[in-house]
């Protein structure tokens, strides 16, 4: 929730927060430009923020052009709460364990992620925070500044699922980028604060009606064309459905959209061995498009590639709320993009929303 | 402890897979301690008799008197553990399953008619039991190391068995096929390598062989719609690995 309401600034506000949040020793992530691909990194200075490109993104297809608005690439926040590839305990030769702590020194300041991304973390507190330490210890340590979207993409249908294109909540700051003005609004104490360092003034009637309008048209591009009113008894009405055995045709089952999804978290355990005698325990991204990810001693719960892609959409729509109280699916358009076969999570809902027909 | 008594054996291959225990270079005193290489032609010259614990197999069966061999391995072997695409797969070799095979004779050796081969390279698991399979062109020198340390210690030796995709992706890589179109077979193939391909921004060659459940026609189908050429298609499907299940049906398609 916003505890300020909103205020206007300038566009040169944007680089004060980055260094003020600096100032109380955060390190920060953000999007910035690698090799024409907007990559979530680290960043060292205000001057390595993306600027001056769009990111167009298409079913299997990402590209940067020139332009002032960009949304994100193939990484989210999940990458720094819930790395990749993450050590989890040491063991001597002599059988000693040492787990890792990762409770010190990692104090991150998520900068400039959109309102799919903040939704994510929202998702991923829900669901692992009872867990996992690595995450508590790192989530609890963050800040985010999150900004609005005021140009959605053509894979972005947050306001489908109510993730987006405007945060409402659980951010510490939100801006939203108005010409040469800044909106911004705090939602935590630490938010605050940092606002009260910038110029800022109560926003004015005109800028007021020029961010609701935007806001509303960014609301209306950012939806799929289906809703999410039964959605998840409808899902579980078409079990089965036709269409999946359809839309899988296309499908590699090469899992890159549990790895690019925010909020995809299943994992994969190994053990490390080293010559010395020594070993790792180390966890890594797995999920359910795998063929191995579902298989268990003396059987398979989902062999066939079809039932594993049904897995993912149900448990997205249907299973996670009766889980965690929440989607599984904050709209982000990554799992469209970065299909390498284009596979549309929003066509696959209609057809089976539809019996199998589009 | 005794030490573990292993056999590294070659067939029909370029040597490059055994050649990989002794790029282990750092690690490979150490492992001398606890392993007796107890034949190996590339490492040493004196050979112990069989039994071994583990015989390590190098290349596909191509000839009838490596069938006679490779069934010998198989009696001296506690366990078989086929090495690199050649023992998995065919290989490279196996691109000739694809030729006529006299012409091929007639173009290499003055007197073709001595030439006694079988009329297909194959893996040496068409001939015998093979008990684990270590993947790669060549495989790499970190899983043949991981395979015998997991042995050794009494654990049922794992190996990769996920798409290469998700190595590529916890490697923090792009998508090349999304960002560029680049042909890769990523999706299809087996991780292992961590990504060596798509980490120099290309696309994946397939040298680690088919996933578990590989969806090679998918894969077809998406380089058909990239509008690569049907022969450009085959080529990616015919290489290290043609011989291989799921790569073979592509290949036939274009024959
Ligand atoms: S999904 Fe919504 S919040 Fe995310 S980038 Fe697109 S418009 Fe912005
Ligand atoms: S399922 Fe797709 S659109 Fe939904 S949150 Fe995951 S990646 Fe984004
Ligand atoms: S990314 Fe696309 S092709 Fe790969 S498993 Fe997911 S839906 Fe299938
Ligand atoms: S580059 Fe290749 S291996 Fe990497 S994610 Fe894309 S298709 Fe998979």
């Amino acid at each position: 929730m916003s505890i300020t309401g909103l205020y206007v600034s300038r566009l040169d506000a944007l680089p004060k927060i980055f260094t003020e949040l600096q100032r109380l020793n955060y390190t920060v992530v953000g999007y910035k430009v690698v090799n024409n691909v907007l990559r979530l990194d680290r960043l060292n200075t205000f001057e390595e923020v993306a600027t001056g490109v769009e990111d167009v993104q298409n079913p299997g297809r990402y590209y940067l052009i020139p332009g002032n608005f960009h949304r994100h690439g193939p990484d989210s926040p999940k990458n720094f709460l819930y790395p990749p590839r993450l050590p989890l305990f040491e063991v001597s030769p002599e059988w000693g364990v040492v787990v890792k702590d990762y409770s010190k020194d990692l104090r991150l300041a998520f900068f400039g992620i959109k309102s799919c991304d903040l939704t994510s973390i929202k998702v991923l507190d829900r669901v692992v925070s009872d867990v996992d330490e690595t995450y508590v210890s790192i989530r609890g340590n963050s800040v985010i500044v999150v900004e609005n979207c005021t140009q959605p993409g053509n894979t972005c249908f947050c306001n489908t699922m109510g993730a987006g294109p405007r945060a409402r909540d659980s951010f510490d700051i939100a801006y939203t980028r108005l010409g040469s003005k800044l909106v911004v609004e705090a939602g935590s104490d630490l938010g605050l604060k940092i606002i009260n360092r910038l110029a800022v003034e109560p926003i004015d009637d005109s800028t007021y009606s020029e961010f609701e309008s935007v806001m509303t048209k960014a609301a209306l591009k950012a939806r799929a064309n289906f809703e999410t009113e039964n959605l998840p008894e409808l899902l579980e009405l078409r079990l089965e459905s036709n269409a999946y055995k359809e839309v899988v045709k296309r499908c590699l089952g090469c899992a890159n959209c549990n790895l690019v999804c925010p909020t995809c978290f299943c994992f994969d355990v190994l053990d490390v061995l080293r010559i010395d005698g020594s070993a790792e325990r180390v966890r890594v991204w797995d999920g359910c498009l795998n063929y191995t990810y579902a298989q268990v001693a003396g059987g398979h719960f989902r062999p066939d590639l079809w039932a594993r892609y049904r897995h993912f959409i149900l448990h997205k729509f249907t299973y996670w709320i009766k889980q965690f109280g929440t989607f599984g699916c904050v709209g982000c358009g990554r799992c469209i993009t970065w299909c390498p076969a284009g596979i549309d999570i929003r066509d696959s809902l209609l057809r089976v929303l539809k019996g199998g027909v589009i | 402890m005794s030490k573990l008594k292993v056999a590294v054996f070659k067939f029909s291959s370029c040597d490059g897979c055994q050649l990989q225990f002794l790029n282990l270079e750092e690690e490979l005193l150490q492992l001398t301690e606890v392993v007796d290489f107890a034949l190996f032609y590339e490492a040493r010259s004196s050979v112990e008799p069989g039994p071994y614990d583990i015989s390590f197999v190098e290349g596909s069966i191509s000839t009838p008197h490596e069938v006679e061999l490779i069934n010998n391995v198989r009696r001296e072997s506690k366990i078989v553990v086929a090495i690199g695409a050649c023992a998995t797969s065919g290989g490279i070799q196996a691109l000739r399953n694809w030729a006529n095979l006299d012409e091929f004779k007639s173009y290499v050796y003055p007197r073709p008619e001595w030439i006694e081969v079988l009329k297909n390279a194959e893996p040496p698991s068409k001939f015998i039991k093979v008990d684990y399979e270590i993947r790669g062109c060549p495989v790499s020198k970190e899983q043949l190391l991981s395979f015998i340390l997991q042995y050794m210690r009494g654990k049922i030796p794992t190996l990769p068995v996920s798409p290469l995709c998700i190595e590529c992706k916890v490697a923090g890589n792009v998508c090349v096929l999304v960002v560029s179109g680049t042909p890769c077979l990523g999706p299809i193939t087996m991780g292992g390598c961590g990504a060596i391909c798509p980490s120099y921004g290309r696309g994946c060659y397939g040298c680690y062989g088919p996933a578990v459940d590989p969806q090679a026609p998918a894969m077809n189908r998406l380089f058909k719609e990239l509008d690569l050429k049907p022969k450009d298609i085959q080529l990616l499907f015919k290489q290290f690995v043609n011989w291989a299940k799921g790569f073979k049906e592509v290949v036939e398609e274009y024959e």
